[in-house]
């Protein structure tokens, strides 16, 4: 089916498997029907998805407001390390549909607040809203990815609290 | 489900022995701090008191016995003033972050979701102690680190045996 070829470019390692167990029941004729997606491949494409949209603010942010580097910085290295992390989860064959980058998305970025203090606020209602989407998904993640998810949204609420903090102070 | 049950007890049971290291650890630091980070240890206290109590009683509603409280506990490093108190609820805070996460490896979606709020709630107390963030609460715990020398507060000398990356016990009692 040429409609599931997308779905069939990004597998995770366990779905991988499933053909192979279902090959040794039914014989070679299993292998030409492709595995759908899992659905911990769709929870971990969405998180990727969060975390790159949410570097490209900060790399918008970064750009209109140099002078915020020190703040940012150290925020922006652990949404790197969660973006990471999350695509370990993900195996993606070559030439098969490259998972968004930051780059790749930043012309979408909403024009960035000019001042530090709104540059701030802008961020940390970011990582609010990241925050909760990463959970959107927690029950019906693999238990290992529910995990996963839960530290990185619990990160980033740690992240807004800080924003917030230097909002004010700003 | 025959396995979540059990999976589902120890899970619990590790975060209430969490909750009562942290009633203990909390009562050590407030000792030490003052104006507004007591007020903060005092408030975190009184809400690991709350959260001890709200996993007392899921326990017993699964028909297990919760785990007791010690009635003293060895501290990873001697806490003799408010350096020392802040590292030391940060690092409790971290581990009630960790044992909670241990919540959202369950099957049961309410846990899970109740877990995650406790990682979410643990992280932002550790981050206010800490002043920085982690890039995995729960996940990727940092090592226990006595404050350094530098750091101390004046008037209060420290104990032979505080040597910084060396924890000591504390004094019981």
């Amino acid at each position: 089916m040429a409609r599931d070829a997308t779905r069939r470019r990004v597998l995770t390692a366990a779905a991988a498997v499933l053909p192979l167990v279902a090959a040794g029941c039914k014989g070679i004729a299993a292998l030409g029907t492709p595995p759908k997606a899992a659905p911990d491949v769709t929870v971990a494409t969405d998180a990727v998805a969060v975390e790159t949209q949410l570097i490209a603010r900060y790399q918008a942010v970064l750009a209109a407001n140099p002078t915020l580097a020190p703040a940012l910085r150290p925020l922006l290295g652990q949404h790197h390390e969660h973006l990471t992390r999350l695509h370990a989860r993900l195996i993606v064959p070559a030439g098969g549909q490259p998972l968004p980058t930051p780059r790749a998305t930043a012309h979408r970025t909403a024009q960035v607040p000019g001042t530090p203090a709104a540059a701030l606020g802008y961020l940390r209602d970011a990582e609010d809203a990241a925050s909760g989407a990463l959970l959107a998904h927690l029950a019906t993640a693999p238990p290992s990815l529910a995990q996963l998810l839960a530290s990185i949204s619990a990160s980033e609420a740690t992240h807004a609290l800080i924003l917030g903090t230097a909002a004010r102070h700003s | 489900m025959t396995a979540a049950g059990p999976a589902a007890v120890a899970a619990l049971q590790q975060a209430l022995a969490a909750e009562n290291s942290a009633v203990y650890g909390y009562g050590v630091a407030g000792a030490h701090l003052t104006g507004a980070r007591r007020a903060a240890a005092v408030r975190n206290w009184v809400g690991h008191q709350n959260a001890r109590d709200t996993l007392t009683a899921m326990l017993a509603a699964r028909g297990a016995q919760p785990v007791a409280a010690a009635a003293v506990y060895q501290l990873p490093f001697g806490v003799h003033n408010a350096g020392a108190a802040v590292a030391l609820v940060t690092l409790l805070e971290d581990r009630l972050g960790a044992a909670y996460l241990g919540l959202v490896g369950l099957g049961d979606p309410a846990l899970r979701a109740f877990g995650a709020r406790a990682v979410r709630a643990a992280a932002l107390h550790a981050a206010t102690w800490r002043r920085s963030t982690l890039a995995f609460p729960g996940l990727d715990v940092p090592a226990p680190r006595a404050p350094e020398p530098a750091s101390q507060g004046t008037g209060s000398p420290a104990p032979s045996g505080q040597a910084h990356g060396n924890p000591t016990p504390s004094h019981p009692g």
